[in-house]
């Protein structure tokens, strides 16, 4: 059989669709399969991930993610303000979770095809559902379930071990200026942080101002007069020289009470400011700050 | 451009009297001002306090609430307040006569842009000494300011022929971009905490609880302050140029030096004290213009008086205004400062 | 006596005036001439201490000027530049006040005689009905006697203080040197006149010495009694206008060849260009 020039274009034909379709046909996940190449920047559900056995999956980690230890032989590529989209590319995911604010990667990624989880800050409710929608995303719905059970079931733990005691009134800080009282943030009567003090038998001092985030002044703090002041720190390389010192910055508003009874904490660890599946620890090293004498 | 009417006409000197009587006034009058400012500001906010309490010493200290409030909440944000406004007021006017330039700030040279980096640096990286941490965020932020004034100062006088002012200004804005993308870099390698930190930092703050950043302050601002009161005659002169000035006896050289070094050590410790507070170097000059005209021997002081009163307000606002929530204080001036600016224009149309 | 003696001076590696000589009577009137880059400028500059030359001396009754005190010689030489731009807006009395900066000590302020000298100057110059407007209101030609007017203040003695060193400025004996800097170049006919006028007087009456370095060869013809011609950086010519001005000095500093012949109303010399050589 001569090769025409009808037979050469038909072949041409077949082969640009072939080459258009299949590695479509290979490379698109189907919504059902379960993910084998997961990426995650955010570190609460990075954590997730590894906590409910789809540890192998993951590719790629956020910058700041530290937990599990394993996180340090996976790819960095970035987190809420940087995102290596290149990266994250190179790395031939099926699934990638991003913070819910990200709307220009996941628009990008949905170009590309590829399905993205969404991680939104919440109080524990949220957060519990938001694991365990995970779990079902990737295929572990019941190990999700479990860890949820079991946050559940510490929380409910800690709250009967402080039922009936005397709620303090509470500060809680995260994040100031090095060395100074300058640029306080606090936590106001909403969100995470004001979830995991109630659940710690605390009464947050700014509970009747429905935010998250409150920047105080010293005279707002001398004002509240909180009876205990729990500070929050990511940096959990801290010396104990540094936390003594850094502790002794509030003794300067020596009419606080919880200046004059020596009741400023400083509590170290990126789990306290993101919920994710220590979320029990933390409440629980919360509720023995607060109540030493129940633990 | 001003009409000839734009002045109160009265307070241009007519008679020889006149001008001693007019400086007179307006050191007596914006400085009054400024100390009611400073008197009435912590007697004013959200919380109400009684001053009898406030000085009432048979209660001890640690228990008094009201004297607390007072004295270590409001009084050291009143004083911070008072010297940081009157300091970027003074040196907006003298780099204004210096640039000949209406419209030059105490930022543009590049100073406060340097100190800001200096803040971040530490904020992000932290301290190697325990013994240094209480003062670092403002010790740092002073030293870059330093270093960005070196670096200004020797890149417009590397020239034989003395300082030169478009040399001085190319430096300063060139320096602005490159300290402004270092400090994203710094930015980048920072964990969200201290990005939250770095962040608030430029909105100003002069909640600083305490008198010894003031006191280190005085240092710095004492020598700016000698070297502002000898400046206004020749600040005057140099409105003419360079040359008319040189030639009516003026030391050119040294009152541009002295001009540049004492409006950017007052702005580093300013910025040292309380961040980068923008527009108070640039509406209260042009305010106080407006109201006693250009001779600097009533400018400088006046604008000292009014830009201390008007921060002390400023932060007043910021403190009561979202209370319990701290509004930063650079957030205020820059709202005051926003709708200024467009009435400016509008009006000179 | 105002002398340049050898002066030569560089921009960087560019060479401007080289060996120029020139000497200036008290009490005279003298035009300095040169097409643009003969150094007009930077000379008058030298004269003024603005610069330093970099080799000669320019020397005032004999004392070499960069060895003298700035407000000293600020007492004794003023400058009315081409243009005055302000950065700020003042009024034509605070302007004119300025040029009593030498005779003020550091925190002094001016003081009754001063505001007196201040509005003599003005009325000197015919401007004494402006001094309460603001300087960027007037026209060119007002602007320009304004800052004649404070120049002059910077001449004027009795000063505030009772121990001043300097006599007033009627004493015609100590040399006192007003420069201008293409002082018409900017004003229309009329005004043009009332300046020559007004320099002329002011030499005349008070024996204020006149440099003037103008484009316009006429106005210098009718206005100075001598002429230093420069160009590229040398002195061509110098010496009593009647003598220097001829199509032969002309032709050798503009290229031009010219026509000079006395004026029969102004007696003045007069040169018309006829065509480039």
């Amino acid at each position: 059989m001569r090769f025409t020039t009808r037979h050469t274009a038909a072949f041409l034909a077949g082969l640009l669709l072939a080459i258009a379709i299949i590695p479509g046909t290979q490379e698109r996940p189907r919504a059902q399969e379960h993910p084998a190449r997961i990426i995650s920047v955010v570190p609460a559900l990075t954590e997730t991930l590894f906590a409910i056995g789809a540890g192998d999956a993951v590719v790629g980690v956020g910058t700041f993610d530290k937990h599990p230890p394993e996180v340090a032989t996976r790819t960095h590529v970035g987190g809420l303000l940087d995102p290596d989209m290149e990266r994250i590319f190179a790395l031939r995911p099926d699934l990638v979770v991003f913070y819910g604010s990200q709307q220009d990667q996941i628009k990008q990624m949905s170009r590309a095809g590829i399905e993205t989880f969404t991680y939104a800050h919440g109080g524990i409710d949220d957060t519990l559902s938001v694991i365990r929608r995970l779990g079902t995303r990737v295929g572990r719905a019941s190990e999700a379930t479990r860890l949820t059970n079991a946050i559940d079931t510490q929380i409910a733990n800690v709250r009967a071990r402080l039922a009936g005691r005397d709620r303090p009134r509470v500060l809680l800080v995260f994040g100031r200026q090095p060395g100074s009282l300058g640029n306080i943030y606090a936590s106001g009567g909403a969100g995470f942080l004001h979830d995991m003090l109630e659940a710690a038998a605390g009464r947050n001092v700014l509970a009747d101002v429905s935010r998250e985030s409150i920047q105080l002044s010293s005279e707002a703090i001398l004002t509240a007069a909180p009876e205990v002041i729990v500070e929050l720190t990511y940096d959990d390389l801290m010396t104990e020289d540094t936390q003594a010192a850094e502790i002794a910055v509030w003794d300067r508003l020596s009419s606080v009470p919880a200046v004059r009874n020596k009741r400023v904490h400083l509590l170290l660890g990126n789990q306290f400011v993101q919920p994710g599946p220590r979320m029990g620890d933390s409440i629980e090293a919360i509720a023995r700050t607060l109540h030493p004498e129940a633990f | 451009m001003r009409e000839a009417t734009a002045t109160l006409p009265a307070l241009r000197p007519v008679s020889a009297g006149d001008l001693r009587r007019r400086i007179w006034l307006v050191q007596v009058g914006f400085g009054a001002l400024a100390v009611a400012a400073c008197i009435g500001a912590p007697l004013v906010g959200p919380t109400t306090i009684s001053l009898r309490q406030v000085f009432d010493t048979t209660i001890p200290f640690g228990q008094n609430v009201d004297a607390q409030i007072f004295f270590i909440a409001r009084l050291p944000r009143a004083f911070a307040g008072a010297l940081v406004g009157g300091s970027l007021a003074a040196a907006g006017v003298v780099l204004q006569a210096l640039l000949r330039n209406p419209l030059a700030t105490p930022f543009t040279l590049g100073v406060s842009a340097g100190a800001s980096l200096g803040a971040m640096l530490v904020i992000t990286l932290g301290v190697p000494f325990t013994a240094l941490r209480s003062a670092a965020v403002p010790v740092a932020s002073f030293a870059g300011a330093l270093g960005a004034l070196a670096i200004v100062y020797f890149l417009a006088t590397m020239r034989r022929q003395g300082l030169s002012t478009l040399v001085l200004l190319l430096a300063g804005v060139t320096l602005n971009s490159l300290f402004s993308a270092i400090i994203l870099f710094v930015q980048y390698l920072a964990d969200p905490a201290q990005t939250l930190q770095s962040v608030r930092w430029v909105m100003g703050n002069l909640d600083i609880g305490s008198y010894r950043p003031i006191l280190w302050a005085l240092g710095p601002m004492g020598l700016a302050f000698v070297a502002f009161a000898r400046l206004p005659r020749a600040l005057n002169l140099l409105t003419l140029g360079a040359d008319s000035a040189a030639v009516r006896g003026i030391n050119v050289l040294r009152t541009q030096r002295v001009a540049f070094l004492s409006a950017s050590l007052a702005t580093g410790a300013a910025v040292a004290v309380g961040g980068p507070i923008g527009f108070i170097g640039i509406i209260v000059p042009h305010l106080v213009r407006l109201l006693v005209g250009d001779d600097h021997r009533l400018v400088l002081p006046a604008s000292i008086g009014l830009g201390a009163a008007f921060l002390v307000v400023c932060d007043v606002a910021a403190r009561t205004v979202l209370s319990p929530m701290e509004l930063p204080v650079g957030v205020i001036t820059a709202m005051l400062g926003g709708p200024f600016f467009l009435w400016l224009l509008v009006r000179n149309r | 006596m105002l002398r340049a003696e050898q002066v030569s001076f560089s921009y960087d590696t560019r060479p401007v005036l080289d060996g120029v000589d020139v000497s200036v009577q008290t009490g005279g009137l003298v035009g300095v001439l040169g097409p643009n880059g003969s150094g007009k400028t930077t000379f008058l500059k030298l004269l003024a201490g603005l610069l330093t030359p970099a080799s000669g001396h320019i020397t005032l009754d004999d004392v070499d000027i960069t060895t003298m005190d700035r407000r000293t010689l600020a007492r004794r030489v003023a400058v009315v530049p081409q243009e005055t731009e302000l950065a700020f807006d003042y009024s034509v009395l605070e302007i004119v006040l300025m040029g009593r900066y030498p005779h003020l000590q550091t925190f002094e302020l001016e003081g009754p005689a001063d505001l007196a000298i201040a509005r003599r100057t003005l009325a000197a110059t015919g401007t004494a009905h402006l001094e309460q407007r603001t300087f960027r209101t007037l026209s060119g030609g007002e602007k320009q006697r304004i800052v004649m007017a404070s120049a002059l203040a910077q001449f004027e003695g009795a000063p505030s203080t009772p121990d001043s060193r300097d006599p007033p400025h009627e004493d015609t004996n100590t040399t006192r040197v007003l420069l201008l800097d293409e002082p018409t170049s900017s004003l229309d006919l009329s005004f043009q006149l009332a300046t020559a006028t007004l320099i002329a007087e002011l030499n005349r009456t008070y024996r204020t010495t006149a440099v003037v370095c103008t484009h316009d060869l006429n106005f210098a013809a009718g206005l100075c009694r001598s002429l230093v011609l420069l160009r590229d950086g040398r002195v061509v010519a110098s010496g009593p206008t009647d003598e220097v001005l001829t199509p032969a000095t002309i032709g050798a500093v503009y290229d031009v060849e010219a026509d000079v012949h006395r004026h029969e109303i102004t007696r003045h010399l007069t040169v018309v260009p006829l065509a480039r050589l």
